[in-house]
């Protein structure tokens, strides 16, 4: 049975949707532009200059449309869309490149302990109305206590007790107290930029503490121009008679310090710890055991769990 | 701007945090402009050109003395006021007839320009065939290796792009393509090679730059036998010649400024946006196939479940040692006995 005449009939019916090009066409999919690099052919552009036009378009929108349905699509309502690419061509930006803010001192502590940003929904299920609810805004959830109609009073409630008062008072501290901390995070974002401020207060720091530095701590050197005036600490000499309670209550205290070692090491504080709070966070996470233990219960789980599989 | 606004209720302040700078820039603003005197030619193809660029265009309707090349004042006042970042000006004098200026800022300044004569227009209205539906994005085409070569082309093609379809979207809807601008040059027989060297004055060498022909149509898509259709093209909209006048370029210092690129956040990089995006291909029904890779796995060392039952011949354990066997046995003995 030769079906080649069904083929080529079939075949013949549908026009070709190839291009042929000497130079190859330059599809920019992600701007849906198609630039033809080929010279203009000054005889056809001289006899018939809207048919050359159109053709050599034709073409060029051709190839754009055949790179275009060769990209994954999802299916939608009005049609196929079809995911684009990054575009090629570089334009030019309008506005300059946003300064990246600093973080929030929440945003710091999040990232450190590694918490997801979480978007909450507008609307939330109130069981009592078997609806869905505003949380906030109008006829939100978070106004409910001030609106209700019905109060309960504890028997021992003092006799001007406004409960709507109260919970209208509640909900504004909320309030001013989210505006006081997003403006010391716009404050302190203001003024993070400032490094120089930083080696400012080091190097005053690190004065400041050569001027104590000498065998009389600082007292009798002469104060330079331009040099700030120190703050000391005063000194309480006691009375060189003291009784002799008060002589033996000194020398146990001493002792105490010294002997037990209860303070041990001490160990300044490392680079994250202002955002957290490192020795809490193991006291918590170990229930009190501290952190060796908390490492040998890890590794033990560790190894546990990589000989396992279902026993 | 003469003062700062200060935002007084929410509805303000969101106005104003959307005309801040992002990483992803939104679409230009074009502002259509007339000068003192237009003519006819000049306002048919400004209401044109707005008509293809709608929404995103807003028409001064009084006409503003505004000379582009000497002072760009008002411009960037205009700029400020209503967040807009492309002009178009039209005017016609004696000596430049018919004139437009394509204009774009960068920071509410003046980035570059270029100045076009109209040489001829025909209308859409001339045209008795269906139009596209505004706001849909066209489909742009520039033929000519002038695009890639001369830098006064490479101009042109990038103010273009940027006044049409400057904006970086993620997903088309494709029975939403409907047309397409063709920008085609003349051929350009004199124009091989730019010759700084023979210094030729800036009369002689405007006269021998090729003509632009912009050319719109409506794209017609028939089905051939492939999933990719064939395209037919029907005339519609502006068909309009244009010739290069004056033209500034942009500082070289505030364009390196304005095509500085956000840096590629990780799991963008990840994704594969910042290099080719591997082991994933399109097949032919358009579905997204992804391949992945796990090492071969020795069958050998397989942990199974134990069945105690199971166990009769101490030769069938794996990795019992010869003194545990010697041991069962052992006890196995004692145990007859």
């Amino acid at each position: 049975m030769d079906v080649s005449n069904i083929l080529a009939s079939h075949a013949a019916k549908y026009q070709s949707v190839t291009v042929e090009k000497e130079t190859p066409l330059d599809v920019d999919a992600g701007f849906l532009t198609v630039t033809d690099l080929t010279p203009i052919d000054e005889d056809s552009y001289q006899s018939n200059l809207e048919d050359y036009l159109k053709s050599t378009a034709r073409d060029g929108i051709q190839a754009l449309i055949a790179a275009l349905y060769g990209l994954p699509t999802q299916p939608s309502p009005d049609g196929a869309l079809a995911q684009l690419p990054e575009p090629t061509t570089k334009l030019p930006r309008a506005k300059p490149l946003p300064k990246p803010k600093p973080p929030t001192k929440w945003e710091r502590f999040a990232a450190a302990k590694g918490i997801q940003k979480r978007v909450r929904e507008k609307k939330v299920w109130d069981e009592e109305r078997q609806e869905w609810v505003n949380r906030w805004g109008k006829d939100g959830k978070n106004k409910e206590k001030e609106e209700q109609w019905i109060h309960e009073v504890k028997a021992n409630a003092d006799v001007d007790h406004d409960p709507v008062k109260a919970a209208r008072d509640e909900r504004t501290s909320r309030v001013a107290k989210n505006e006081r901390q997003r403006l010391q995070n716009a404050a302190r974002a203001q003024t993070a930029g400032g490094e120089r401020e930083e080696r400012k207060k080091d190097i005053e720091k690190t004065l400041a503490s050569t001027r104590i530095s000498t065998a009389s701590m600082g007292k009798f050197d002469k104060k330079l121009d331009g040099e700030k005036k120190l703050r000391g600490v005063k000194r309480k000499f006691e009375a060189t008679e003291t009784s002799v309670e008060q002589e033996k209550q000194a020398s146990l205290a001493v002792l105490a310090k010294l002997g037990s070692g209860a303070k041990g090491p001490r160990k300044g504080k490392s680079a994250g710890d202002d955002v957290l709070n490192v020795r809490k966070a193991i006291r918590t996470v170990s229930k009190g055991k501290g952190g060796v233990a908390l490492a040998r219960e890890t590794h033990r789980k560790g190894a546990k769990g990589k000989r396992g599989g279902k026993r | 701007m003469l003062r700062t606004v200060k935002p007084r209720n929410a509805r303000s302040k969101r106005a104003l945090d959307a005309r801040e700078a992002k990483e992803v820039e939104d679409v230009r603003t074009a502002i259509f402009v007339k000068g003192t005197h237009t003519g006819e030619v000049v306002n048919g193809v400004m209401k044109e050109l707005m008509a293809l660029k709608r929404p995103d265009a807003i028409s001064f309707s009084k006409k503003n003395t505004v000379r582009p090349f000497e002072d760009a004042s008002s411009l960037e006042f205009w700029c400020n006021k209503n967040d807009a970042t492309m002009f178009l000006i039209g005017q016609s004098t004696k000596k430049r007839p018919a004139g437009l200026t394509i204009t774009r800022t960068f920071d509410s300044k003046v980035l570059d320009m270029c100045e076009l004569g109209i040489d001829k227009f025909v209308s859409m209205a001339e045209f008795k065939t269906p139009k596209s539906t505004p706001g849909h994005k066209p489909m742009m085409h520039f033929a000519s290796e002038l695009f890639d070569t001369h830098p006064r082309f490479i101009q042109l093609k990038s103010l273009l792009m940027d006044l049409f379809n400057g904006e970086v979207i993620e997903s088309i809807c494709l029975p939403g393509l409907e047309h397409v601008i063709s920008v085609t040059l003349s051929p350009a027989p004199s124009l091989q090679t730019a010759n700084p060297i023979l210094g030729e004055s800036q009369d002689e060498d405007l006269q021998n730059l090729p003509k632009v022909h912009i050319r719109t149509y409506t794209v017609k898509l028939l089905p051939s036998g492939t999933r990719v259709p064939r395209v037919e093209l029907t005339e519609m909209g502006p068909f309009i010649d244009l010739s290069l006048r004056r033209h500034q370029d942009a500082d070289p210092e505030m364009w390196k400024a304005a095509m500085r690129r956000p840096k590629l956040k990780k799991q963008d990089l990840e994704k594969g946006l910042g290099k080719k995006r591997k082991n994933m291909e399109v097949d032919e029904m358009g579905d997204l196939r992804g391949r992945v890779h796990i090492a071969k796995q020795d069958l050998g060392k397989l942990q199974t479940r134990k069945m105690k039952g199971l166990k009769g011949v101490p030769g069938e354990e794996d990795g019992d040692s010869q003194d545990s066997e010697q041991e069962e046995a052992s006890r196995r003995k004692r145990k007859r006995d």
